[in-house]
């Protein structure tokens, strides 16, 4: 296509079509050995299938039960 | 792909040794497409047959994996279309490990076409197309990942199903007014196009926030359904604590029998 095209995403995401196999393993390996980091703040969510959220524990209210175990 | 060392792809081939169970998918499907790297988390889509959940069961137990709040990983639930969720550790990597057999947007004819194509292929991730539907979610991040996928579509009638630009829309009508006009039948936004960019422009934000609300009420469903579940859970997941993860298992699927309805209520799986 010629001309100025719709953006969904950054160069830099798509740029892994320009990387070989042992290069996109390395780099998705770091991203999420970074991602790690936001553990913490995601304990409760989901990112996939039909649950949005970790029911909380009245045992312990305010805590959500993974939370509480993993702590 | 050849290099397999990530947790993921090696999960993958695990779950897959011996008979192909399970196709990668989700974020992490993605980024096999060699699109962007936007989740930490892992999904799969798991053939529906006890022999799959007792494989997977398995693989996850050798690994320490532990029950998140979800469904058990049993053919009950899952077949209605519920997740099952999971983690374990992996060195400095916390794996979230998460499975649907009906996932949503696609159909039983499409699901089992998924499959054949996957065994004949040999391919252990979602294809291009179902990944795109899969994609259809309330998040607006999706939406932007389905207008990459699409662009990498080569069958012009997959293009016109799931593009998100109304300028690679406009090329390929101009281009494929054959499969333009099958496309409509499966997705009115198409018949915008004639009208220009801005008023395709418009169609599709509409599209978009009509299936992102699409999206929302299936979760709603679930999530009503699982109330007693999600009031039962801190209880049980002080129960399953420590088990190994097949022990937990049978804990977990006696608790949520009578608690988790199977289906979660009128269309809830589509």
């Amino acid at each position: 296509m010629s001309g100025p095209r719709d953006e969904f995403l950054s160069e830099e995401d798509l740029d892994l079509r320009n990387l070989s196999d042992d290069e996109l393993v390395a780099y998705w390996n770091l991203w999420l050995e970074q991602a790690q980091a936001t553990n913490e703040l995601d304990a409760q969510l989901y990112s996939h299938g039909v649950f949005e959220r970790e029911p909380e524990d009245p045992a312990s209210p305010g805590v959500h039960v993974a939370a509480r175990i993993r702590r | 792909m050849a290099n397999v060392n990530n947790p993921y792809l090696e999960l993958t081939k695990e779950l897959n040794r011996g008979r192909l169970r399970a196709l990668l998918s989700s974020g992490q499907a993605v980024v096999v497409h060699r699109l962007a790297i936007m989740s930490k988390d892992g999904d799969w889509l798991l053939r529906e047959d006890a022999e799959a959940v007792t494989h997977a069961l398995e693989v996850l137990s050798r690994r320490g994996a532990w029950y998140r709040f979800g469904a058990p990983l049993d053919l009950r639930w899952l077949a209605n279309g519920w997740s099952a969720h999971l983690e374990f550790r992996r060195g400095p990597l916390r794996l979230r490990i998460d499975f649907v057999t009906r996932p949503p947007r696609i159909g039983a004819e499409w699901l089992q076409g998924i499959w054949e194509t996957a065994q004949a292929s040999g391919t252990e991730v979602v294809g291009l197309e179902p990944l795109a539907a899969l994609k259809l979610t309330n998040r607006e991040k999706d939406y932007a990942v389905v207008g990459e996928l699409a662009r990498l579509m080569t069958d012009p009638r997959a293009q016109f199903l799931y593009s998100r630009s109304s300028r690679d829309l406009i090329e390929l009508a101009s281009k494929h007014p054959a499969e333009l006009a099958e496309g409509l039948r499966q997705r009115p936004l198409l018949a915008h196009i004639g009208e220009g960019r801005e008023a395709l422009e418009e169609a599709l934000d509409r599209e978009r926030r009509a299936l992102m609300r699409a999206n929302e009420e299936r979760l709603s469903r679930y999530q009503v359904a699982a109330e007693s579940w999600a009031a039962k859970w801190p209880a049980v997941r002080r129960q399953i604590e420590g088990l190994p993860l097949l022990e937990a298992h049978r804990v977990m699927t006696s608790a949520a029998a009578g608690t988790l309805p199977f289906a979660p209520g009128p269309g809830g799986d589509s």
